[in-house]
């Protein structure tokens, strides 16, 4: 007698995407479909997500208090890149600010004052990124180089500073985003390659590389400090990637985005990101609902947005896009606030400060501005 | 020979999509009705100390102009 069993796999064409595949049974709205695993796992994940969304969050956020008339203005104008501002960072002391150009220049200046206090000269131009170290003694910097480089700051008037640069990341395209991780120790790189990947500064060794962007990356923001160890990057894949730090995985994806996203960025509690995208809108995504619960956008609002910070308590989205523009969001009910006129070229970098008192913005038009 | 290559690199490739895909679909996620209203909690909890919200007076704000001195 024959008492085996046997696993019958049927081979054909997916219903969905056509592939030839061993084909799984679906039931799809009582009429039986055959789908490969690829499209089962896919509409398995598009069921799921939807079962949640049972109220928006402007709708949750009805209740509050609609926000006052702002007014902020320029307050200081750093001039002295010769050409597009293309990166600027904060450093921890609220104070000083690293910006790096087009003509290869980086320069750190001091807000308060409008002073430059270091300036050099990297051998690329198109220096797309560039960060301050925690501890404010170094920055790092890079761009078509394919590299990043740390310089370490001394006060020393006899030092060149291009001397004592380490070049720690090295990728195969151009450096588009980097930052320090809660150490002057460890650098996280993001590149046109496709790939982030984690650095230690002092050996220059790859710690972790994280694939999965099937096109360029564009911008990385690591987690708060608080919660763990993450960090969310943005791609022209459209995708918004969260990963682990530790094992290189990708934790989730969000691809709702219509064109590449230009800017990542925490909501201050580290449950949410935002991100600008060329597609003119700017999105909000919380991590543990896993979807989209936000559309920042407006009907005049055609250029693509730039880049995007939050406000130290996550209530307002500074965006700043290439119309040469700064919008002002009400995060939570999803209208804007204001806008804020000034440069005369694309708004191609913005950070707030590190204790929420201004926000500076890097422009094309040479200049960076400090808001408040 | 290299028929046989781009075959099994569409395997591997399609059945490591297939795992990340089942892995982010097996994540605990939470409604957003809890989720908008944890935000919303943070906001207004940390808007008192958000000094775009809750403004700071000319004489601190280290970027605001200062009342011009004169020099005697």
């Amino acid at each position: 007698m024959c008492d085996q069993t046997f696993l019958v796999n049927v081979f054909g064409s997916c219903d969905k995407c056509f592939k030839q595949r061993a084909l799984r049974p679906v039931f799809k709205k009582s009429q039986q479909l055959s789908y490969c695993s690829t499209c089962a796992e896919i509409g398995k994940l598009e069921r799921e997500r939807p079962k949640l969304p049972d109220v928006e969050l402007h709708q949750v956020a009805e209740r509050v208090e609609a926000l006052g008339q702002f007014v902020m203005k320029t307050r200081r104008t750093l001039k002295g890149h010769g050409n597009k501002v293309l990166c600027m960072d904060w450093c921890k002391d609220k104070r000083r600010i690293v910006s790096s150009s087009q003509d290869g220049k980086v320069i750190v200046w001091d807000s308060f004052t409008t002073n430059k206090e270091h300036a050099v000269t990297m051998p690329c131009t198109w220096v797309m990124a560039c960060a301050y170290a925690p501890s404010g003694c170094a920055i790092a910097c890079g761009g078509l180089d394919n590299k990043c480089s740390v310089y370490p700051l001394t006060f020393d008037k006899n030092e060149n500073m291009a001397a004592k640069k380490k070049s720690v990341a090295m990728h195969t395209n151009y450096l588009s985003a980097c930052s320090f991780t809660n150490s002057d120790m460890q650098i996280l790189t993001a590149s046109g390659d496709g790939t982030c990947a984690l650095w230690d500064v002092e050996s220059g060794q790859l710690l972790q590389s994280f694939h999965g962007h099937g096109a360029d990356v564009l911008c990385l923001d690591l987690a708060p400090s608080e919660t763990g160890n993450t960090f969310v990057s943005g791609g022209c894949d459209k995708k918004a990637m969260v990963w682990d730090m530790r094992s290189g995985q990708c934790v989730q994806a969000f691809e709702t985005h219509e064109s590449d996203i230009n800017s990542v960025r925490y909501y201050p509690s580290g449950d949410a990101f935002a991100s600008g995208s060329d597609d003119a809108t700017c999105r909000l995504y919380d991590l543990r609902a896993d979807r989209e619960v936000a559309i920042y956008s407006k009907e005049s609002i055609i250029f693509g947005a730039s880049s995007v910070d939050f406000s130290l308590s996550g209530r307002l989205l500074f965006a700043g896009y290439n119309d040469y523009t700064i919008n002002v969001w009400d995060v939570l009910k999803g209208a804007r606030v204001s806008i804020l006129f000034g440069h005369e070229n694309r708004v191609s970098t913005l950070r707030v400060s590190p204790d929420g008192t201004a926000f500076c913005s890097g422009s094309w038009d040479h200049t960076l501005r400090v808001w408040a | 020979m290299s028929g046989k290559v781009a075959i099994g690199s569409d395997i591997g490739q399609a059945r490591r999509a297939v795992e990340q895909l089942r892995m982010e679909a097996g994540i605990d996620r939470v409604k957003v009705s809890k989720a908008a209203a944890d935000l919303l909690q943070f906001c207004t909890e940390q808007a008192k100390s958000d000094l775009f919200l809750v403004g700071i007076p000319a004489a601190t704000n280290p970027f605001k102009e200062k009342k011009p001195c004169a020099i005697l």
